[in-house]
């Protein structure tokens, strides 16, 4: 293509290095945010002030941080879930299906030592006992949804995007039918909740927020590692890479998808648990779980943003936490129409992955020789 | 197209300091040749030498950078495939491009214009007899193209381009894929078509002995520059090999005579199927011994695919036994064969014996990550790999600026001796090499060829599975031609006749006496 007195031209980039996406994530933020200046400017706010309100009240506002940190951390497992079997080549799209599985299957630990609806106490274990039995419930819950698409796609070379889709939606309605009216899982007050966890099941907090904050920023780094250094790691990658090439070098093809989506599936349970059951004031599956089921969709952006990398995730579902919660808030304070904050998300959403472009491509300026 | 009177000898095609440029690589520099009515004209270079890239600009597929073209005197500027065949360039591919569940003749038609709305299968098909009755080219138009062979469906393509009314044929490595006879025939209609004023430019990077029994001149590239032009008369098979390669190229190998040792691997009555669930293994049984080179030869296609991946255990066997040092080993999963001691170079190097995003430190990982000497506690010993593919680029002498280069900027020679290395630094009992130097240089082809026999000296059995039948003959101890998925016997390389090595391949039983 000829722009004036230049050539330009697009080239095929070998590689991208970390630093460099990191960059271009950072750049295509920057341009999201100009193009979102144009909502504000409609609804007749100005730019600065609104970012000003959504990024204080997501990362300096005494309710807001909380919040953040609690959307962080779910969107973090979340990505992490994803990230697995998307190294072995595998999408994942049905966080939402496995942490559903997760929560049920950690209420129902609870439920089967004692905790009911009807707000007993009387509890069957120790406290300190149900509260780990619960993660463990959470993970294994999780990890039987994802073993579904895992097998169907190991054994039968069944399409996993659409074996996950559609188990979101026969979660759901488990769901549903768990807490809802008549529902084992009902709550007390019988307004479509589950019900609420004696409050000596309450999870551990670590200066003031939830102790998963650990245990996702250590399954973060886990993984990192795992996929640098180990032969279970490589096994993965190399399925990811080449299912052919893997097969030919030993790897069997009917173990790794049930492996990766095993564990991809044990992750989004954690974040379910996380969810309902260790996130202060709430400890009950709640009325609106399918928001948090569509919430948990931020996993792919994030894990497509991050490329892969479970380490550069953690700073991307920190931000998108805090969005998610600061752009809410601020749709209420500066009164501005419904949507706004979808709207926002929406747009950052499409610009990150636009700019993913970049990480292929690179535009080369050349300027031409005079015509003789 | 244009209407001009060709006389033999006119130039039909000229290019001029065609130089195209790709990031980090010039794969054309400053072409200069002819082309004449009437003539062969051979295009002959290495894998890598810009051979792919010229033959993509002459036919439209890519635009060069600089330079022109000029056809029967005019400048042209080809802007996609379709304007180099209005100009009476006709294109003959190595990978067939046709419809194989449609007719011989449906697939000569396809694309030209006369077919039209409503196709006159009657008249075209008469003209079509007529071409074939012109050139000596014997095919059933009614056939569908999955019955042919390889040299039937070439022969289809070679009928297409000149329906379309070519003029100029590029050919591309026109007899790699053929069977001896059929490359007879091949010669035989060429020699026609240069008779009736067409010019045929065949691209080849091997077999040099059939560039110089047809053609009439050569252009030699190397590095994407013309290193020679040559009236073949002028030529022999060492200044050619010379001139393509940049050095002296020894052609003889010499077999290197090892004793014996005891049977590695027994293969008895083993059937398999191929992808499609068709039987592509019919009952098939042998044995390699410890120092013995085992040739199985034949066109592709014939179920040497299918043998090589039951063997490493990449499919199953429907029938039959195999034993590995006695040992059972019919159902045996990859991994055990690979710790086994059986080493497989498999045929497909870009799609299965490598992974492009890798660095060769993760490619030679691939026949590393499940040996004991090299992960502690699920933990890979990266320090031990790198070292191992250090040695490995040195000993092998692959060019590439280090282990951590990608295998996917390796050339086809340095990606298979990588995977070469790799294998066989593993010290296999029974190596498994599937099409080791198919579309290699003559230097690559002559390292592959070399280690294999080093490996042999070494004490392990090799099954070498080829196309090439010099390559089987000059190194194998004993061939079994194979057609159809059958043995045709089996033979020990000393007294066959390549001749009737060759008649066996195309599907003729037991020529020769067995051994």
């Amino acid at each position: 293509m000829k722009l004036g007195n230049y050539q330009v031209k697009l080239e095929k980039k070998l590689r991208v290095g970390g630093w460099e996406a990191a960059g271009i994530s950072i750049l295509a933020i920057l341009i999201a945010l100009l193009l979102v200046s144009v909502i504000f400017l409609e609804a007749k706010v100005n730019p600065l002030d609104g970012f000003t309100s959504i990024f204080t009240y997501a990362f300096a506002d005494q309710f807001g941080v909380p919040l953040t940190i609690n959307r962080s951390i779910f969107i973090l497992l979340c990505t992490c879930a994803f990230i697995v079997p998307i190294k072995a080549g595998l999408w994942n799209i049905g966080m939402a299906g496995q942490l559903y599985g997760g929560a049920l299957a950690a209420f129902g630990v609870a439920y089967a030592f004692g905790a009911s609806p009807s707000g007993s106490q009387n509890l069957t274990l120790a406290p300190g006992l149900i509260i780990p039995l619960m993660m463990i419930g959470a993970a294994l819950g999780g990890a039987l949804v994802g073993a579904i698409p895992g097998f169907l796609k190991g054994r039968f070379n069944t399409n996993e995007i659409v074996v996950t889709m559609m188990l979101n939606s026969v979660a759901f309605w488990l769901v549903a039918f768990m807490i809802k009216d008549g529902g084992p899982f009902m709550g007390a007050g019988g307004e479509g909740e589950g019900f609420i966890l004696p409050p000596s099941l309450d999870a551990p907090q670590i200066l003031g927020g939830p102790y998963t904050i650990l245990l996702a920023l250590l399954l973060a780094g886990f993984l990192y590692f795992m996929f640098a250094r180990t032969k279970l790691g490589y096994q993965i990658k190399t399925y990811g890479q080449s299912p052919s090439a893997a097969k030919y070098a030993g790897i069997s093809p009917y173990n790794i998808p049930v492996l990766v989506f095993v564990i991809g599936g044990l992750l989004a349970g954690l974040a379910g648990y996380h969810l309902f059951a260790a996130n202060p004031g709430v400890y009950k599956i709640t009325q609106n779980y399918g928001d948090f089921g569509d919430l948990s969709f931020y996993g792919v952006i994030c894990g497509l943003i991050s490329l892969e990398n479970p380490l550069a995730a953690i700073p991307i579902a920190l931000l998108f936490g805090g969005l998610t919660s600061g752009a809410r808030f601020v749709q209420g304070e500066l009164q501005m129409g419904f949507g706004v904050d979808y709207a926002m998300l929406g747009i950052l959403m499409i610009t990150l992955v636009a700019f993913q472009f970049f990480y292929r491509n690179k535009i080369v300026w050349k300027k031409l020789e005079k015509e003789k | 197209m244009p209407m001009i009177e060709i006389k033999r000898g006119d130039t039909v095609l000229e290019a001029r300091g065609i130089t195209k440029r790709y990031p980090g690589v010039v794969a054309n520099d400053h072409i200069d040749f002819e082309i004449r009515a009437g003539e062969i004209h051979a295009i002959l270079g290495e894998n890598g030498a810009g051979k792919t890239t010229l033959m993509r600009i002459l036919f439209g597929l890519t635009q060069p950078d600089e330079g022109e073209i000029l056809i029967f005197g005019e400048k042209v500027n080809f802007r996609s495939p379709l304007d180099a065949i209005h100009l009476g360039i006709g294109m003959v591919h190595q990978n067939r491009k046709l419809i194989p569940a449609h007719s011989v003749l449906e697939n000569i038609i396809l694309g030209h214009p006369s077919a039209g709305r409503i196709m006159n299968l009657k008249r075209t098909g008469d003209e079509i007899t007529e071409l074939c009755n012109k050139y000596g080219f014997k095919i059933d138009l009614k056939a569908k193209v999955w019955q042919l062979s390889e040299g039937e469906k070439q022969v289809v393509e070679i009928l297409k381009a000149l329906y379309r009314g070519a003029k100029i044929l590029i050919l591309d490595e026109p007899t790699s894929a053929l069977a001896p006879p059929e490359v007879e025939k091949l010669l035989a209609s060429i020699k026609i078509m240069t008779g009736s004023d067409l010019a045929l430019v065949p691209f080849i990077t091997h077999k040099l002995p059939i560039v110089l029994s047809v053609s009439d001149r050569v252009t030699v590239l190397r590095h994407g520059k013309v290193t020679a032009r040559l009236e073949t008369k002028s030529a022999t098979e060492n200044s050619l090999a010379k001139e393509m390669v940049g050095r002296e190229v020894i052609f003889r190998l010499e077999r290197v005579d090892v004793e014996r040792g005891e049977p590695t691997l027994q293969v008895e009555g083993l059937s398999a199927l191929d992808d499609k669930g068709v039987l592509a293994l019919k009952s098939v049984s042998f044995s390699v011994h410890e120092g013995e080179i085992f040739g199985i030869a034949g066109v592709s296609g014939n179920g040497q695919q299918t043998l090589a991946e039951v063997l490493a255990g990449l499919r199953t066997l429907t029938e039959g036994k195999v034993t590995l040092g006695g040992l059972d080993i019919s159902h045996s999963s990859s991994l055990e064969r690979w710790q086994k001691g059986i080493g497989y170079i498999p045929s497909e190097r870009v799609d299965v014996g490598s992974i492009g995003d890798y660095s060769l430190t993760d490619n030679v990982m691939m026949n590393y990550y499940f040996d004991d000497e090299f992960i502690k506690w699920g933990i890979l010993d990266s320090n031990k790999i790198r070292k191992l593919t250090e040695g490995l680029i040195s000993e092998y002498d692959i060019a590439v600026p280090g282990p951590e280069t990608t295998a996917k900027s390796l050339s086809g020679g340095n990606l298979q001796k990588l995977i070469l290395a790799r294998v066989l630094s593993r010290k296999p009992r029974l190596i498994i090499a599937n099409l080791p130097t198919q579309g290699l240089d003559v230097g690559a082809t002559e390292f592959v060829q070399n280690k294999l026999l080093e490996a042999k000296k070494l004490g392990a059995g090799i099954l070498l599975i080829s196309e090439d039948l010099d390559e089987v003959l000059s190194l194998s101890d004993r061939v079994a031609p194979i057609y159809e998925g059958e043995f045709m016997g089996v033979v020990s390389t000393k007294q066959a006749r390549r001749e009737d090595i060759g008649a066996m391949m195309a599907g003729l039983k037991n020529k020769v006496a067995p051994v």
